[in-house]
């Protein structure tokens, strides 16, 4: 009878217990976060952020670990986390270069959607700002004086494939203005060249910028972004002051080693999902003036799909060399 | 009076014990990433600070200065006994630094490094406190044309740098500037020179140009020379392991040299420890009245550089906490640090967080004084590394090599790049091609083709522009002359030679 019943028992465990570990996954080793940049770079302070609220809320049955592979962009990153195909305990912190790479260099030949995404956690808003002392109180105004001097007003930016060349060409087709760009490698250039008239004007993170508003030497003119940002009631986006173009969001996310188990990917995308309910990333969203839309992994793969097409277009446009 | 009662609060601030110590172990941190090949700085600072998080932002801050700061002093030591530079700012002092250890003078560079550190550290910090803000506006001036002009500055000192032949020189000089394109083009996103390797679309990473030029190549030669090579002779007891009064006087205008050049180029956005360093070493050899033993072991040429990289730091907190535009890695980090402890830097920061502004200028008067006395005493003990023998100390160096241009990118791929600029490095010897000039053509090319290029597309491409502006215009008209005077040297030389032997 005990031993019948034990039996029952232990076949009835057996059943409860095969369909769960064949559905569910917990990572059994520390899990390697790869981040493409060097120690204390944007998306680097983003990926510990990140790691030290798992790691506070406990939301990681194992330990997660920060993996810097700097290097021609997002290129060694992906090239490492292809090299880690079906590995469940190997993500990546996403941000829109690991689409632009691969379109505009022949060597990087890892496209993310050939991996597995699993969320996307923010999107970065940003401003057209120029200095105080400037003419232009609107971006209308810059844009009308654009087009009466073709190419003679500056604007300061990153390289050719960032967000804010991409949203100029945007804005430059709409309107048949022109002016020109000019490529500064840190942000702390690009802003100094504003700040010191050598440009004028600029699209720039809010929290880049902020500090510059609020002590009257610069002065938001449009914002980046589909809706107005709480810092910023008074400035009108883009499409508000009148130009229809593509948004064109910053992204950053998550992303995972190519042919991950549906299970894992799961798995990650739930405990993002719990990253972002917590008050230490509301504080972190809010203090970084970011959009904390979180978007899951099927919704984000699709995007991805979608998105590089555009910046395909967009880039081709703007007169790059687009390979792929 | 208001900067009095500022630098008055600021070190009460700095002067609560728990600041206390964490300004000494921010300096005890800087100190030990400095002697450390391949960790710099910025990652350190990167890596500590989610364990700063809970601390109060002045201490925080305070701490991570010091390793900033700190750092600086310590990248001189491998730099002078090894010949492998500690930071990419430190370069410069291997030329003098390690020919002085050559010549059992190993103690009195490190000790001239350790002080010429501590006046240009402080003068930078006294700079910071009294004239920050009008710098800040002044350094706002410059732009691309005016850094063009200030990379063609540099270059022009690097004739005088590149020793007995020029066209060697020259060639060593266009090597550099290539190697420098190497990457990715910053304005159209094209890949230069990348021979289908996907690792250097980052470009080619400095500390293993210079690690292999100078540490590798170094190394070679001396296995070469074989039984003949002379370990290097370290004297015994401490007063001579110190440098003398003679010395001390030789750095009398380095210390002054590197001081000022190194705050006012550490205030431009787009200056740098490492471009200061070889301009003040520049200055200095322009300056002085024995040029040719520049290279040497000339006491002076370890001072202005070591002297530059520390009032650099100085110079380069003035954008940052003024304006809140961070010039560098380590100041990057600093940035998001204090922003993340909910301080703005900027404009405002001065009225808003005056705790964190003033004791953070305080604390670094006490750094500064704490960096001297922790380095001092460690003159002698690292003196004595040079005691080893070869057959150990070789491999020691292949060792820091190869561990400090692995921990710059974490990637094997530099080492193999590395073992390249190692053979680089002793064929250069070997045919008698100073490697100097390479260095220098290396750090400069990225940032002047940028600057050119920058400018053109400021003005429409119009070469005029770097003309047309005032500051450009003095710079450029400043290394035309530097470029003459030599020509006029040779010239008067062979005229010289021409009339005796005519005679």
């Amino acid at each position: 009878m005990t031993k019948r019943r034990l039996l029952l028992a232990a076949a009835l465990l057996v059943a409860a217990a095969v369909p769960v570990s064949a559905q569910q996954f917990k990572p059994t080793r520390t899990i390697e976060f790869v981040v493409h940049g060097g120690p204390g770079s944007g998306n680097d302070v983003f990926a510990r952020t990140l790691n030290t609220i798992i790691d506070q809320e406990k939301l990681s049955p194992v330990r997660m670990q920060v993996v810097n592979k700097p290097g021609g962009g997002s290129t060694t990153a992906a090239a490492y986390v292809v090299s880690k195909k079906g590995d469940p305990h190997v993500i990546a912190c996403f941000t829109n270069i690991w689409l632009i790479d691969p379109l505009l260099q022949q060597a990087a030949n890892n496209r993310p959607q050939d991996m597995s995404p699993i969320a996307r956690l923010v999107v970065e808003p940003a401003l057209a700002v120029v200095r105080a002392d400037s003419p232009f109180k609107t971006l209308g105004d810059f844009i009308d004086a654009a087009k009466q001097k073709p190419g003679a007003l500056k604007m300061s930016g990153g390289s050719i494939g960032s967000r804010e060349n991409v949203v100029r060409q945007l804005l430059m087709k709409t309107t048949g203005a022109r002016w020109a760009f000019i490529s500064f490698p840190s942000g702390g250039e690009r802003i100094a060249a504003l700040l010191g008239g050598h440009v004028d004007m600029m699209i720039v993170d809010p929290s880049e910028a902020g500090e510059q508003v609020r002590a009257g030497k610069l002065r938001p003119i449009a914002q980046v972004s589909d809706r107005r940002l709480p810092g910023f009631p008074d400035v009108p986006t883009i499409r508000e002051a009148g130009f229809e173009i593509t948004n064109v969001p910053q992204m950053r996310g998550v992303i995972g080693a190519p042919n991950m188990p549906a299970a894992a990917i799961e798995f990650y995308e739930d405990m993002f999902l719990k990253v972002t309910k917590t008050p230490a990333w509301q504080k972190f969203i809010h203090d970084s003036e970011l959009d904390g839309e979180f978007v899951k992994a099927a919704e984000f793969k699709a995007f991805l799909g979608t998105f590089e097409g555009t910046l395909r277009e967009i880039l081709k446009e703007a007169g790059a060399k687009v390979v792929r | 009076m208001e900067i009095a009662s500022g630098l008055l609060h600021g070190f009460a601030v700095a002067l609560q014990p728990y600041n206390v110590l964490w300004c000494f172990i921010g300096c005890l941190l800087g100190t030990i990433v400095g002697i450390m090949p391949g960790l710099g700085p910025a990652a350190t600072i990167a890596l500590l600070l989610p364990l700063t998080f809970k601390m109060d932002p002045a201490g925080g801050i305070i701490m991570l200065a010091g390793i900033y700061y700190g750092a600086k002093y310590g990248g001189s030591t491998t730099s002078i006994l090894l010949n492998i530079p500690g930071e990419s700012s430190s370069v410069v002092t291997c030329l003098d630094g390690y020919q002085m250890a050559r010549k059992g003078r190993a103690g009195a560079a490190l000790g001239i490094a350790a002080i010429a550190s501590f006046v240009a550290g402080t003068v930078g910090v006294i700079g910071l406190t009294l004239i920050a803000p009008p710098v800040a506006v002044f350094a706002l001036s410059f732009s691309s044309p005016e850094y063009f002009a200030l990379m063609c500055l540099g270059l022009a000192l690097v004739v005088l740098l590149s020793g007995t032949s020029l066209t060697k020189g020259l060639l060593s000089l266009l090597f550099g500037l290539w190697v420098a394109s190497i990457g990715t083009d910053l304005f159209t996103a094209q890949a230069r020179f990348i021979f289908g390797q996907a690792p250097l679309l980052g470009g080619v990473d400095f500390m293993v140009v210079a690690i292999g030029v100078f540490a590798i190549g170094e190394v070679l030669s001396s296995i070469e020379a074989g039984d003949d090579a002379e370990v290097l002779p370290v004297p015994r007891g401490i007063r001579n392991l110190l440098p003398n009064m003679e010395e001390l006087k030789a750095c009398r205008f380095a210390f002054l040299n590197g001081s000022i050049t190194g705050f006012l180029i550490g205030c431009l956005p787009g200056g740098g420890a490492t471009i200061s360093s070889f301009i003040a070493y520049g200055i200095e050899k322009a300056a002085s009245k024995h040029p040719e033993k520049f290279g040497t072991g000339v006491p002076e040429g370890v001072a202005a550089p070591e002297g530059a990289n520390n009032a650099d730091t100085g110079g380069a907190l003035v954008p940052l906490l003024t304006l809140g535009i961070p010039s560098g890695g380590s100041t990057a980090i600093m940035l998001s640090a204090l922003v993340l402890w909910g301080v703005k830097p900027g404009p405002l920061m001065m009225q808003d967080s005056p705790d964190v502004f003033w004791g953070l200028v305080a604390s670094m008067y006490i750094g500064n004084v704490v960096l001297l006395i922790l380095n001092l005493p460690l003159v002698p003990l690292f003196a004595q590394i040079l005691r080893l023998p070869v057959f150990i100390l070789f491999p020691v160096i292949f060792g820091i090599s190869i561990v400090g241009a692995y921990g710059a990118s974490g990637r094997i791929f530099d080492l193999g790049l590395l073992v390249g600029f190692g053979l680089l490095g002793y064929a250069m010897g070997k045919l008698k091609y100073p490697t100097a000039p390479l260095i220098l053509g290396f750090v400069l090319g990225n940032s002047m083709e940028r600057a050119l290029r920058q400018s053109l597309m400021m003005s429409q491409n119009d070469l005029m522009v770097l003309v047309q502006r005032p500051i450009s215009a003095c710079m450029l008209g400043i290394a035309v002359l530097i470029l003459l005077i030599p020509l006029f040297g040779s010239f008067n030389k062979a005229r010289v030679r021409a009339i005796t032997e005519n005679g």
